[in-house]
C-alpha cells in the first residue's frame, strides 16, 4: 500500500503521471507546463504545485474535483478509487443483508408450514383429513337423509401371523346419512394362549373416507381375547349429512369398511391418527 | 391406509373414533341383544333403518352392563327414537 503512495508522491512531485497498471512514471503534460513555462526550473520551484490544491480539498473535507482528475491525476485516482471500492463495499453489504434476510425468511416459512399446511388440510379436506367443524355435536342434531341409501359392506382381515378367527357378522347393511347404524364383528382365539390385538380400519372409496365417522368401535386399542374365547365387536358409525351435497360423492352407492387385526405386544400403545 | 404409490390421488387416513373404544364384552351380557339386531337385520333384508329400535336396546344394555360410557340417546342420534317405549323388555328402563 505503501509504495504506490510513494510513487505516486514522487511522480507527482516530477509532474509525472503514475501508470497503475504499470507502476512506473509516464510522462504527461501538466496544465502548467501547457500554458506558461517549460523546463525542470518550473518542476524545482513547483514542485509541490499539483498537491496544493489536493492536500487542501482533502484537508477540508472535501471531494476531490473531478475536473482535475486528469490533470490532478495519481492521488485523485486513488481517492476515486477508494471511493468506488468503499461504494462496491457498500453494495456489497446490502446485497449480503437482503441475502442473509431472505435466507433466514426461507427457514422460517419452512417451520411455519407445517401448523399452515395444516390448516389448509382440514379447510379444504384434502386426502381426507378430517373437515375442520366435525363435532360430536353433529350427532344429536343431523337429520337423516332418507333417499340416499348406501350400502355399506363389511370386509375383516388379520395379519398372517394373527391366528384369531375374525369376521363381520353382516356382509352389508343399508343406511342413509345422517342415521347412525350398528354393526358387529366376530372374534374368536382358537389358541390356548391369550392374544392381544391391535386393528385399524380402511374405508373404499377414499374419498368417502372423510364422510364415515364413527363413533365408537374397536379399533386402536388393544383388545385382549383369553384363550378359547369369542367376543363381539360393535362399531357404531354414521355417514355425514354432507355427503349427500358433495358432488363428487354424486355416484357413490357402495362403501367399504375393512378392518384387520394386528397382534400387539404386552404394552404397545398405538398412536392415535390425526393431528392430536 | 393406502399402500399405493400415487402421489396424485388422496390416500385414507384412519382417524380414531370419536367416543374411543368398546370395550370387549367377554361375558356375553348383551349378546341377547345382539342376536336380537342381528334376527331384525336378517328379516329387513339388512335395512339399519328399521332396525334402530333394538340398535339403542343394545346401546343402553351396554351403558348398564357398564360397557359403554352413558350417554344421552340424542348424543347417539337416537333423538327420533326416544318417546317409544323400548320393545320386549324384562324389565322396564327410563328413557333419555
Amino acid at each position: 500500500m505503501l509504495l504506490p503512495l510513494l510513487l505516486r508522491e514522487c511522480c507527482s512531485r516530477h509532474g509525472l503521471q503514475v501508470a497503475s497498471s504499470v507502476r512506473s512514471c509516464i510522462r504527461t503534460p501538466d496544465w502548467r507546463e501547457l500554458h506558461s513555462l517549460r523546463g525542470p526550473s518550473l518542476l524545482r520551484g513547483q514542485g509541490r504545485g499539483p498537491l496544493d490544491s489536493f492536500t487542501e480539498a482533502f484537508l477540508l473535507r472535501r471531494a476531490p474535483s473531478r475536473l482535475h482528475l486528469q490533470s490532478r491525476g495519481a492521488k485523485g485516482r486513488k481517492n476515486y478509487r477508494q471511493a468506488q471500492e468503499e461504494e462496491w463495499r457498500q453494495r456489497n453489504k446490502t446485497v449480503l443483508t437482503y441475502i442473509a434476510a431472505a435466507g433466514v425468511g426461507m427457514i422460517g416459512m419452512a417451520y411455519a408450514a407445517v401448523p399452515l399446511y395444516r390448516l389448509y388440510c382440514q379447510a379444504s379436506g384434502l386426502g381426507g383429513t378430517a373437515v375442520a367443524g366435525h363435532d360430536t355435536e353433529q350427532v344429536a342434531t343431523m337429520t337423516p337423509i332418507k333417499d340416499r341409501v348406501i350400502k355399506v359392506t363389511f370386509n375383516a382381515d388379520t395379519h398372517a401371523s394373527m391366528q384369531w378367527n375374525f369376521r363381520p357378522q353382516q356382509t352389508e347393511i343399508y343406511v342413509v346419512p345422517g342415521e347412525t347404524a350398528l354393526a358387529f364383528y366376530k372374534a374368536f382365539n382358537p389358541t390356548d394362549k391369550p392374544v392381544i390385538g391391535i386393528s385399524t380400519y380402511n374405508v373404499v372409496p377414499f374419498d368417502a373416507g372423510q364422510y364415515f365417522n364413527k363413533i365408537q368401535c374397536f379399533c386402536f386399542e388393544e383388545q385382549r381375547l383369553n384363550p378359547k374365547e369369542e367376543v363381539d365387536m360393535p362399531v357404531f358409525f354414521y355417514i355425514d349429512p354432507e355427503f349427500d351435497e358433495d358432488p363428487r360423492m354424486a355416484r357413490v352407492d357402495t362403501i367399504t369398511l375393512s378392518y384387520t387385526f394386528f397382534e400387539a405386544k404386552e404394552g404397545q400403545q398405538l398412536p392415535l391418527p390425526g393431528y392430536s | 391406509m393406502s399402500t399405493a404409490m400415487n402421489f396424485g390421488s388422496k390416500s385414507f387416513r384412519p382417524r380414531a373414533p370419536d367416543k374411543g373404544a368398546f370395550p370387549l364384552d367377554h361375558f356375553g351380557e348383551c349378546k341377547a341383544f345382539k342376536e336380537k339386531f342381528m334376527r331384525c337385520l336378517r328379516d329387513n333384508s339388512h335395512d339399519n333403518s328399521k332396525c334402530r329400535l333394538q340398535s339403542k336396546d343394545y346401546l343402553e344394555c351396554r351403558m348398564d352392563k357398564q360397557l359403554m360410557a352413558k350417554e344421552p340417546l340424542e348424543k347417539l342420534g337416537f333423538k327420533d327414537l326416544m318417546d317409544q317405549p323400548s320393545t320386549e323388555k324384562p324389565e322396564t328402563k327410563p328413557q333419555g
